[in-house]
Protein backbone atom coordinates (compact mmCIF):
# COMPACT_ATOMS: atom_id res chain seq x y z
CA UNK A 1 0.00 0.00 0.00
CA UNK A 2 1.28 3.51 -1.07
CA UNK A 3 1.06 6.32 1.81
CA UNK A 4 2.69 8.73 -0.36
CA UNK A 5 0.29 11.87 -2.20
CA UNK A 6 0.66 12.09 -5.65
CA UNK A 7 3.82 13.83 -7.21
CA UNK A 8 3.43 17.13 -7.61
CA UNK A 9 5.32 18.44 -11.23
CA UNK A 10 6.56 22.26 -11.44
CA UNK A 11 5.42 24.37 -13.90
CA UNK A 12 6.82 25.47 -17.45
CA UNK A 13 8.03 28.18 -16.33
CA UNK A 14 9.63 26.81 -13.53
CA UNK A 15 11.25 23.87 -15.51
CA UNK A 16 12.39 26.33 -18.50
CA UNK A 17 13.98 28.23 -15.83
CA UNK A 18 15.99 24.96 -13.78
CA UNK A 19 16.84 23.97 -17.27
CA UNK A 20 18.74 26.84 -18.21
CA UNK A 21 20.60 26.67 -14.56
CA UNK A 22 21.35 23.05 -15.23
CA UNK A 23 22.08 23.66 -18.81
CA UNK A 24 24.76 26.64 -17.77
CA UNK A 25 25.76 24.34 -14.58
CA UNK A 26 26.88 21.31 -16.88
CA UNK A 27 28.72 23.59 -19.27
CA UNK A 28 30.30 25.09 -16.27
CA UNK A 29 31.86 21.78 -14.91
CA UNK A 30 32.56 19.82 -18.45
CA UNK A 31 34.91 23.80 -18.79
CA UNK A 32 36.12 22.86 -15.71
CA UNK A 33 37.32 19.48 -16.55
CA UNK A 34 38.66 20.46 -19.51
CA UNK A 35 40.38 23.52 -18.14
CA UNK A 36 42.01 22.41 -14.99
CA UNK A 37 43.49 19.36 -16.36
CA UNK A 38 47.56 18.30 -15.69
CA UNK A 39 47.70 18.71 -19.31
CA UNK A 40 46.67 22.59 -19.36
CA UNK A 41 43.58 24.28 -20.87
CA UNK A 42 43.30 25.61 -24.06
CA UNK A 43 43.08 29.98 -24.54
CA UNK A 44 39.61 29.64 -25.26
CA UNK A 45 38.48 27.07 -22.83
CA UNK A 46 40.49 29.04 -19.98
CA UNK A 47 39.23 32.19 -20.65
CA UNK A 48 35.80 31.27 -21.12
CA UNK A 49 35.87 29.26 -18.08
CA UNK A 50 37.21 32.58 -16.02
CA UNK A 51 35.20 34.89 -17.31
CA UNK A 52 31.75 33.37 -17.29
CA UNK A 53 32.08 30.34 -14.63
CA UNK A 54 34.76 30.94 -11.98
CA UNK A 55 33.33 33.88 -10.51
CA UNK A 56 30.29 31.70 -9.43
CA UNK A 57 31.79 28.00 -9.50
CA UNK A 58 34.83 28.44 -7.52
CA UNK A 59 33.48 29.89 -4.17
CA UNK A 60 31.43 27.01 -4.21
CA UNK A 61 34.79 24.69 -4.05
CA UNK A 62 33.44 23.29 -7.86
CA UNK A 63 35.79 24.94 -10.16
CA UNK A 64 38.09 21.24 -10.31
CA UNK A 65 38.98 18.95 -12.70
CA UNK A 66 38.97 15.92 -10.81
CA UNK A 67 41.86 14.63 -12.37
CA UNK A 68 42.45 12.70 -9.44
CA UNK A 69 45.75 10.24 -11.50
CA UNK A 70 47.09 8.88 -7.80
CA UNK A 71 50.38 8.24 -9.19
CA UNK A 72 52.01 8.76 -12.93
CA UNK A 73 55.36 6.75 -11.49
CA UNK A 74 57.45 10.18 -11.02
CA UNK A 75 59.39 11.19 -8.14
CA UNK A 76 56.81 14.07 -6.87
CA UNK A 77 53.75 11.29 -6.84
CA UNK A 78 55.88 9.74 -3.88
CA UNK A 79 55.08 10.94 -0.40
CA UNK A 80 56.53 14.28 0.83
CA UNK A 81 56.75 15.38 4.63
CA UNK A 82 58.84 18.22 6.46
CA UNK A 83 62.11 18.69 8.32
CA UNK A 84 62.27 21.18 10.89
CA UNK A 85 65.10 22.15 12.96
CA UNK A 86 65.50 25.19 15.65
CA UNK A 87 68.70 26.45 14.58
CA UNK A 88 69.02 28.39 18.09
CA UNK A 89 68.83 25.35 19.79
CA UNK A 90 71.76 22.90 20.76
CA UNK A 91 73.31 21.19 17.82
CA UNK A 92 72.50 17.64 18.81
CA UNK A 93 68.99 18.30 19.10
CA UNK A 94 66.73 16.10 16.90
CA UNK A 95 64.31 17.80 13.49
CA UNK A 96 60.81 17.56 14.02
CA UNK A 97 59.13 15.46 11.17
CA UNK A 98 55.42 16.21 10.01
CA UNK A 99 53.86 14.44 9.88
CA UNK A 100 55.69 11.99 12.08
CA UNK A 101 55.70 8.24 11.62
CA UNK A 102 53.24 8.03 14.33
CA UNK A 103 50.86 10.24 12.33
CA UNK A 104 48.25 8.28 10.06
CA UNK A 105 44.94 9.06 7.51
CA UNK A 106 44.01 12.06 6.29
CA UNK A 107 45.46 13.95 9.08
CA UNK A 108 49.26 12.96 7.70
CA UNK A 109 47.96 13.19 4.23
CA UNK A 110 47.52 17.24 5.04
CA UNK A 111 50.96 17.36 6.21
CA UNK A 112 52.01 15.19 3.55
CA UNK A 113 50.32 17.70 0.69
CA UNK A 114 51.69 21.06 2.54
CA UNK A 115 55.19 19.82 2.05
CA UNK A 116 54.67 18.89 -1.35
CA UNK A 117 52.92 22.11 -2.26
CA UNK A 118 56.46 23.41 -0.51
CA UNK A 119 58.50 21.79 -2.88
CA UNK A 120 56.16 22.23 -5.95
CA UNK A 121 55.57 25.74 -5.95
CA UNK A 122 59.38 26.53 -5.94
CA UNK A 123 59.19 25.46 -9.52
CA UNK A 124 56.27 28.59 -9.72
CA UNK A 125 57.65 31.40 -10.12
CA UNK A 126 54.60 33.41 -9.40
CA UNK A 127 54.04 31.05 -5.69
CA UNK A 128 57.81 30.97 -5.36
CA UNK A 129 59.28 30.93 -1.64
CA UNK A 130 55.59 31.67 -0.74
CA UNK A 131 55.11 28.74 1.51
CA UNK A 132 58.20 27.61 2.98
CA UNK A 133 58.59 31.38 4.35
CA UNK A 134 54.71 30.87 5.34
CA UNK A 135 55.57 27.32 7.43
CA UNK A 136 58.94 28.83 8.99
CA UNK A 137 56.98 31.42 10.31
CA UNK A 138 54.57 29.30 10.97
CA UNK A 139 56.43 27.64 13.76
CA UNK A 140 58.36 30.61 15.21
CA UNK A 141 55.63 31.68 18.12
CA UNK A 142 54.84 27.97 19.14
CA UNK A 143 58.58 27.04 19.53
CA UNK A 144 59.39 30.35 20.68
CA UNK A 145 62.77 30.85 18.22
CA UNK A 146 63.13 33.18 15.23
CA UNK A 147 65.40 30.67 12.85
CA UNK A 148 64.85 27.41 11.54
CA UNK A 149 65.77 25.33 8.60
CA UNK A 150 63.26 23.66 6.94
CA UNK A 151 63.54 20.68 4.61
CA UNK A 152 61.29 18.37 2.27
CA UNK A 153 62.18 15.26 1.76
CA UNK A 154 60.31 12.91 -0.74
CA UNK A 155 59.95 9.29 -0.69
CA UNK A 156 61.33 7.85 -4.20
CA UNK A 157 59.32 4.21 -4.29
CA UNK A 158 62.36 1.30 -6.04
CA UNK A 159 61.72 0.02 -9.27
CA UNK A 160 59.89 -3.69 -8.67
CA UNK A 161 62.78 -5.19 -11.03
CA UNK A 162 65.43 -3.80 -9.03
CA UNK A 163 63.97 -4.64 -5.61
CA UNK A 164 63.61 -8.53 -7.05
CA UNK A 165 67.38 -8.24 -9.10
CA UNK A 166 68.48 -6.97 -5.42
CA UNK A 167 69.88 -3.63 -6.75
CA UNK A 168 67.19 -1.40 -4.01
CA UNK A 169 65.51 -1.87 -1.04
CA UNK A 170 62.06 -2.00 -1.40
CA UNK A 171 62.19 0.63 1.69
CA UNK A 172 63.44 2.97 -1.36
CA UNK A 173 65.02 6.33 -0.42
CA UNK A 174 64.71 9.89 0.33
CA UNK A 175 65.77 12.82 -1.60
CA UNK A 176 65.88 16.29 -0.63
CA UNK A 177 62.84 18.09 -2.82
CA UNK A 178 63.33 21.46 -1.07
CA UNK A 179 65.83 22.97 2.00
CA UNK A 180 65.94 26.39 2.83
CA UNK A 181 66.40 28.65 6.33
CA UNK A 182 63.86 30.99 7.57
CA UNK A 183 64.39 33.47 10.28
CA UNK A 184 63.49 36.75 11.82
CA UNK A 185 65.84 39.75 11.12
CA UNK A 186 65.06 43.18 12.82
CA UNK A 187 60.76 42.03 12.61
CA UNK A 188 61.70 40.71 9.03
CA UNK A 189 61.20 37.44 7.89
CA UNK A 190 64.27 36.31 5.85
CA UNK A 191 64.12 33.26 3.41
CA UNK A 192 67.22 32.17 2.04
CA UNK A 193 67.10 29.20 -0.08
CA UNK A 194 69.53 26.45 -1.01
CA UNK A 195 70.15 25.81 -3.75
CA UNK A 196 70.15 21.60 -5.14
CA UNK A 197 73.39 20.42 -5.63
CA UNK A 198 72.31 19.28 -9.07
CA UNK A 199 71.15 23.06 -10.52
CA UNK A 200 75.02 24.28 -8.88
CA UNK A 201 76.94 25.23 -12.50
CA UNK A 202 80.19 22.90 -12.52
CA UNK A 203 83.33 25.48 -11.58
CA UNK A 204 85.62 25.56 -14.81
CA UNK A 205 88.89 26.21 -14.32
CA UNK A 206 90.33 29.31 -16.36
CA UNK A 207 92.36 28.19 -19.33
CA UNK A 208 96.30 28.97 -19.09
CA UNK A 209 98.22 30.75 -21.01
CA UNK B 1 -0.26 12.20 -21.53
CA UNK B 2 -2.02 13.71 -24.60
CA UNK B 3 1.34 15.59 -25.46
CA UNK B 4 3.54 12.78 -24.66
CA UNK B 5 1.17 10.77 -27.34
CA UNK B 6 1.59 13.15 -30.00
CA UNK B 7 5.83 13.25 -29.20
CA UNK B 8 6.06 9.86 -29.87
CA UNK B 9 3.54 9.83 -32.91
CA UNK B 10 6.01 11.28 -34.95
CA UNK B 11 9.14 11.97 -32.84
CA UNK B 12 11.94 14.42 -34.00
CA UNK B 13 15.76 14.95 -32.61
CA UNK B 14 14.58 17.60 -30.83
CA UNK B 15 11.52 16.13 -29.11
CA UNK B 16 13.50 12.49 -28.17
CA UNK B 17 16.19 15.40 -26.68
CA UNK B 18 13.51 17.38 -24.59
CA UNK B 19 11.78 14.22 -23.33
CA UNK B 20 14.94 12.53 -22.43
CA UNK B 21 16.10 15.30 -20.54
CA UNK B 22 12.85 16.61 -18.60
CA UNK B 23 12.48 12.37 -17.90
CA UNK B 24 15.82 12.75 -16.67
CA UNK B 25 15.67 15.96 -14.66
CA UNK B 26 12.29 16.56 -13.96
CA UNK B 27 11.06 12.84 -13.03
CA UNK B 28 9.83 13.15 -9.23
CA UNK B 29 11.99 10.66 -7.38
CA UNK B 30 11.68 9.05 -3.81
CA UNK B 31 14.34 10.04 -0.97
CA UNK B 32 16.00 7.17 0.58
CA UNK B 33 19.47 7.20 -1.63
CA UNK B 34 19.36 10.61 -1.21
CA UNK B 35 18.78 9.81 2.53
CA UNK B 36 21.82 7.73 2.60
CA UNK B 37 24.16 9.90 0.54
CA UNK B 38 23.31 12.48 3.11
CA UNK B 39 23.99 10.05 6.21
CA UNK B 40 27.47 8.30 4.36
CA UNK B 41 28.66 11.59 2.72
CA UNK B 42 27.74 13.12 6.20
CA UNK B 43 30.42 10.65 8.14
CA UNK B 44 32.64 11.08 5.60
CA UNK B 45 32.20 15.15 5.42
CA UNK B 46 32.55 14.91 9.61
CA UNK B 47 35.22 12.65 8.99
CA UNK B 48 37.48 15.14 6.69
CA UNK B 49 36.13 18.05 8.94
CA UNK B 50 37.72 16.16 12.33
CA UNK B 51 40.96 15.67 10.67
CA UNK B 52 42.03 19.49 10.64
CA UNK B 53 40.59 19.63 14.39
CA UNK B 54 44.88 18.62 15.90
CA UNK B 55 46.77 21.22 13.74
CA UNK B 56 43.35 24.07 13.42
CA UNK B 57 45.54 26.24 15.84
CA UNK B 58 49.22 25.38 13.59
CA UNK B 59 47.66 26.17 10.41
CA UNK B 60 45.15 28.68 10.90
CA UNK B 61 45.62 30.45 14.23
CA UNK B 62 46.93 34.26 14.18
CA UNK B 63 50.18 32.71 14.32
CA UNK B 64 49.33 29.27 12.09
CA UNK B 65 51.46 28.80 8.58
CA UNK B 66 48.35 29.49 6.18
CA UNK B 67 48.98 32.97 7.20
CA UNK B 68 45.86 35.86 5.26
CA UNK B 69 49.14 36.95 3.26
CA UNK B 70 50.29 33.23 1.67
CA UNK B 71 45.95 32.94 0.86
CA UNK B 72 45.90 36.31 -1.00
CA UNK B 73 49.14 35.50 -2.57
CA UNK B 74 47.63 32.18 -3.23
CA UNK B 75 44.07 31.81 -4.26
CA UNK B 76 42.19 32.77 -6.82
CA UNK B 77 40.39 36.11 -6.26
CA UNK B 78 37.14 35.10 -6.38
CA UNK B 79 37.53 32.41 -3.44
CA UNK B 80 36.87 33.30 0.03
CA UNK B 81 36.05 31.53 3.32
CA UNK B 82 34.35 31.93 6.57
CA UNK B 83 37.25 31.34 8.18
CA UNK B 84 38.94 34.99 6.65
CA UNK B 85 36.98 36.45 9.32
CA UNK B 86 38.17 34.57 12.58
CA UNK B 87 41.51 36.45 13.46
CA UNK B 88 41.71 35.45 17.20
CA UNK B 89 42.18 31.23 18.59
CA UNK B 90 38.70 31.65 20.25
CA UNK B 91 37.04 32.84 16.97
CA UNK B 92 38.37 29.85 14.87
CA UNK B 93 37.50 27.60 17.37
CA UNK B 94 34.25 28.93 17.46
CA UNK B 95 33.38 28.56 13.89
CA UNK B 96 35.09 25.20 13.74
CA UNK B 97 32.99 23.89 16.04
CA UNK B 98 29.64 25.34 14.96
CA UNK B 99 30.69 23.51 11.11
CA UNK B 100 30.73 20.39 12.66
CA UNK B 101 27.95 20.96 14.69
CA UNK B 102 25.95 21.08 11.60
CA UNK B 103 27.65 18.81 9.47
CA UNK B 104 26.82 16.77 12.50
CA UNK B 105 22.72 18.11 12.82
CA UNK B 106 22.96 17.07 8.45
CA UNK B 107 24.10 13.89 8.95
CA UNK B 108 21.30 12.28 11.22
CA UNK B 109 19.04 14.70 9.37
CA UNK B 110 18.03 17.49 11.66
CA UNK B 111 16.46 20.67 9.84
CA UNK B 112 17.94 19.44 6.56
CA UNK B 113 16.59 22.44 4.48
CA UNK B 114 18.77 24.76 6.64
CA UNK B 115 21.67 22.32 7.88
CA UNK B 116 22.73 20.74 4.32
CA UNK B 117 23.19 24.42 3.29
CA UNK B 118 24.99 25.79 6.13
CA UNK B 119 26.89 22.33 5.84
CA UNK B 120 28.10 22.55 1.62
CA UNK B 121 29.07 26.72 2.53
CA UNK B 122 30.63 25.73 6.08
CA UNK B 123 32.68 23.18 4.21
CA UNK B 124 33.59 24.70 0.78
CA UNK B 125 34.79 27.58 3.49
CA UNK B 126 37.22 25.21 5.49
CA UNK B 127 39.03 24.24 2.21
CA UNK B 128 39.45 27.42 1.42
CA UNK B 129 40.85 28.46 4.22
CA UNK B 130 43.69 25.81 3.57
CA UNK B 131 43.61 25.43 0.03
CA UNK B 132 46.91 23.84 -0.40
CA UNK B 133 45.85 21.11 2.63
CA UNK B 134 42.76 19.64 0.44
CA UNK B 135 43.04 16.53 -1.30
CA UNK B 136 40.93 14.64 -4.05
CA UNK B 137 38.53 13.70 -1.45
CA UNK B 138 37.31 17.41 -0.23
CA UNK B 139 36.51 17.73 -3.75
CA UNK B 140 34.18 15.13 -4.10
CA UNK B 141 32.63 15.44 -0.98
CA UNK B 142 32.34 19.33 -1.63
CA UNK B 143 29.80 18.18 -4.86
CA UNK B 144 28.09 15.46 -2.43
CA UNK B 145 27.03 18.31 0.35
CA UNK B 146 26.16 21.00 -2.60
CA UNK B 147 23.52 17.84 -4.42
CA UNK B 148 22.24 17.45 -0.89
CA UNK B 149 21.48 21.06 -0.49
CA UNK B 150 19.24 21.23 -3.60
CA UNK B 151 17.55 17.53 -2.66
CA UNK B 152 15.18 16.82 -0.06
CA UNK B 153 17.27 14.33 1.72
CA UNK B 154 15.70 15.04 4.62
CA UNK B 155 12.09 12.66 4.11
CA UNK B 156 13.76 9.72 5.05
CA UNK B 157 15.99 8.03 7.14
CA UNK B 158 16.00 11.62 9.55
CA UNK B 159 15.05 12.87 12.41
CA UNK B 160 13.26 15.79 10.69
CA UNK B 161 10.84 12.44 9.26
CA UNK B 162 10.55 11.36 12.59
CA UNK B 163 9.39 14.50 14.19
CA UNK B 164 7.26 15.04 11.34
CA UNK B 165 5.45 11.38 12.02
CA UNK B 166 5.12 12.53 15.72
CA UNK B 167 3.41 15.27 14.42
CA UNK B 168 1.38 13.35 12.42
CA UNK B 169 2.41 14.69 8.81
CA UNK B 170 1.92 12.58 5.90
CA UNK B 171 4.84 10.79 4.36
CA UNK B 172 6.76 13.19 1.79
CA UNK B 173 5.74 12.57 -1.63
CA UNK B 174 8.50 11.99 -4.37
CA UNK B 175 10.28 15.09 -5.18
CA UNK B 176 11.49 16.80 -8.04
CA UNK B 177 13.87 18.54 -6.15
CA UNK B 178 15.10 14.99 -4.60
CA UNK B 179 15.57 14.07 -8.38
CA UNK B 180 17.28 16.68 -9.76
CA UNK B 181 19.58 16.05 -6.90
CA UNK B 182 20.07 12.32 -7.38
CA UNK B 183 20.72 13.49 -11.50
CA UNK B 184 23.03 15.95 -10.30
CA UNK B 185 25.11 12.66 -8.54
CA UNK B 186 24.88 10.57 -11.20
CA UNK B 187 26.25 12.86 -13.27
CA UNK B 188 29.13 13.52 -11.23
CA UNK B 189 29.80 9.99 -10.56
CA UNK B 190 30.61 9.64 -14.05
CA UNK B 191 32.48 12.53 -14.69
CA UNK B 192 35.29 12.01 -11.70
CA UNK B 193 35.30 8.36 -12.74
CA UNK B 194 35.87 9.42 -16.23
CA UNK B 195 38.20 12.31 -15.14
CA UNK B 196 40.29 9.98 -13.16
CA UNK B 197 40.59 7.13 -15.83
CA UNK B 198 41.33 9.77 -18.50
CA UNK B 199 44.17 11.53 -15.89
CA UNK B 200 45.91 8.02 -15.24
CA UNK B 201 45.57 7.47 -18.59
CA UNK B 202 48.20 9.99 -19.40
CA UNK B 203 50.95 8.25 -17.40
CA UNK B 204 52.93 5.39 -18.68
CA UNK B 205 52.41 3.25 -15.76
CA UNK B 206 48.67 3.16 -16.38
CA UNK B 207 49.91 1.95 -19.75
CA UNK B 208 52.78 -0.85 -18.99
CA UNK B 209 51.13 -2.11 -16.19
CA UNK B 210 53.29 -0.89 -12.83
CA UNK B 211 50.73 2.03 -11.40
CA UNK B 212 50.01 -0.27 -8.70
CA UNK B 213 53.33 -1.04 -7.65
CA UNK B 214 54.11 3.01 -7.50
CA UNK B 215 51.47 3.38 -5.45
CA UNK B 216 52.05 0.16 -3.27
CA UNK B 217 55.60 0.94 -2.56
CA UNK B 218 54.95 4.55 -2.10
CA UNK B 219 56.63 5.46 2.03
CA UNK B 220 53.01 6.30 4.25
CA UNK B 221 50.26 6.54 1.95
CA UNK B 222 49.02 2.92 1.59
CA UNK B 223 47.03 1.53 4.59
CA UNK B 224 47.99 -1.88 3.68
CA UNK B 225 51.40 -3.37 2.77
CA UNK B 226 51.05 -4.95 -0.85
CA UNK B 227 54.30 -4.95 -1.86
CA UNK B 228 55.15 -8.17 -0.95
CA UNK B 229 52.59 -9.73 -2.67
CA UNK B 230 53.13 -7.73 -6.07
CA UNK B 231 56.88 -8.84 -6.10
CA UNK B 232 55.85 -12.13 -6.12
CA UNK B 233 54.24 -11.84 -9.55
CA UNK B 234 54.26 -8.98 -12.03
CA UNK B 235 51.16 -10.13 -13.71
CA UNK B 236 49.02 -9.68 -10.70
CA UNK B 237 50.46 -5.90 -10.58
CA UNK B 238 49.42 -5.73 -14.32
CA UNK B 239 46.13 -6.70 -12.98
CA UNK B 240 45.36 -4.48 -10.53
CA UNK B 241 46.80 -1.48 -12.57
CA UNK B 242 44.45 -2.44 -15.65
CA UNK B 243 41.44 -3.19 -13.48
CA UNK B 244 41.51 0.46 -11.84
CA UNK B 245 41.67 1.91 -15.21
CA UNK B 246 39.25 -0.57 -16.42
CA UNK B 247 36.57 -0.21 -13.66
CA UNK B 248 36.66 3.64 -13.43
CA UNK B 249 35.60 3.64 -17.62
CA UNK B 250 33.40 1.20 -16.96
CA UNK B 251 31.65 2.90 -13.53
CA UNK B 252 31.88 6.59 -16.19
CA UNK B 253 29.57 4.86 -19.05
CA UNK B 254 27.94 1.95 -17.63
CA UNK B 255 25.68 4.49 -15.52
CA UNK B 256 24.26 5.62 -18.21
CA UNK B 257 22.69 2.29 -19.69
CA UNK B 258 19.95 0.89 -17.94
CA UNK B 259 20.98 -2.50 -17.13
CA UNK B 260 24.21 -1.81 -16.11
CA UNK B 261 23.17 1.11 -13.86
CA UNK B 262 22.22 -0.85 -10.32
CA UNK B 263 25.41 -3.56 -10.85
CA UNK B 264 27.61 -0.89 -11.48
CA UNK B 265 26.62 1.15 -8.70
CA UNK B 266 26.27 -1.59 -6.24
CA UNK B 267 30.15 -2.97 -7.56
CA UNK B 268 30.74 0.56 -6.61
CA UNK B 269 30.15 0.04 -2.92
CA UNK B 270 32.86 -2.56 -2.48
CA UNK B 271 35.35 -1.60 -5.79
CA UNK B 272 36.18 2.20 -4.66
CA UNK B 273 36.47 1.51 -1.30
CA UNK B 274 39.59 -0.74 -2.93
CA UNK B 275 40.56 1.45 -5.12
CA UNK B 276 41.00 4.40 -2.62
CA UNK B 277 43.06 1.53 -0.51
CA UNK B 278 45.40 0.31 -3.21
CA UNK B 279 45.86 4.14 -4.38
CA UNK B 280 46.85 5.41 -1.10
CA UNK B 281 43.43 7.76 -1.49
CA UNK B 282 41.27 5.99 1.10
CA UNK B 283 38.78 8.81 1.94
CA UNK B 284 38.47 9.53 -2.09
CA UNK B 285 37.34 5.94 -2.52
CA UNK B 286 34.97 6.12 0.52
CA UNK B 287 33.86 9.49 -1.22
CA UNK B 288 33.22 7.75 -4.70
CA UNK B 289 30.95 4.96 -3.16
CA UNK B 290 28.96 7.70 -1.62
CA UNK B 291 28.56 8.70 -4.93
CA UNK B 292 27.67 5.16 -6.12
CA UNK B 293 25.18 4.98 -3.60
CA UNK B 294 23.07 8.02 -5.06
CA UNK B 295 22.99 6.20 -8.62
CA UNK B 296 21.14 3.60 -7.27
CA UNK B 297 17.96 3.40 -8.90
CA UNK B 298 15.51 4.91 -6.46
CA UNK B 299 12.44 2.71 -7.48
CA UNK B 300 14.16 -0.50 -5.75
CA UNK B 301 14.58 -0.92 -2.26
CA UNK B 302 11.87 1.60 -0.88
CA UNK B 303 9.86 -1.39 0.76
CA UNK B 304 13.21 -2.17 2.72
CA UNK B 305 13.37 1.56 3.57
CA UNK B 306 9.96 1.75 4.72
CA UNK B 307 9.70 -1.18 7.14
CA UNK B 308 12.95 1.04 8.70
Amino acid sequence: MDHHTPPSSPSEAVRAGITVALGLYLVGLGLCVAGNSTSGGSALVRTVKAKLFSPWMTPLWLDFGYDTRLTHGLAEDGDHRFEIRRLDAPASSEPVVLPGPALRGERAARWRRLARATAVSERDPERESLVPTAVGQGVFMPWSTSDVSLRVLRHLPPDRRDVLDGLADVAGRDEQAYAGRVRLIDGEVQLITSTPREELAPLLEEPGP
Amino acid sequence: MKELARVSASPTLADSIGVTWTEFWFTPARPWPLALVRIFGGLLALALWGSYAWDLEAWFGPFGMISPGLLAAWRSPYAGSLFDFTTSSAGLLIAYGLGGFVLLAMTIGLATPVTTVLGAIMFASLLHRGPMLVGPADDVVAVILWCLAIGRSGDALSFDRLIGAWLGRPTPRPSVRTGIALGLLRVHAAVIAGAAALAQLKGDVWWNGTAAWWLAARAESPLVDLTGVFLRSEYLVNLVTHAIVLFETAFAVGLWIPSLRRPLALAGLVVWPLIGLVGGEPMWGLALAVLAVGCLPAERGQATVDRL
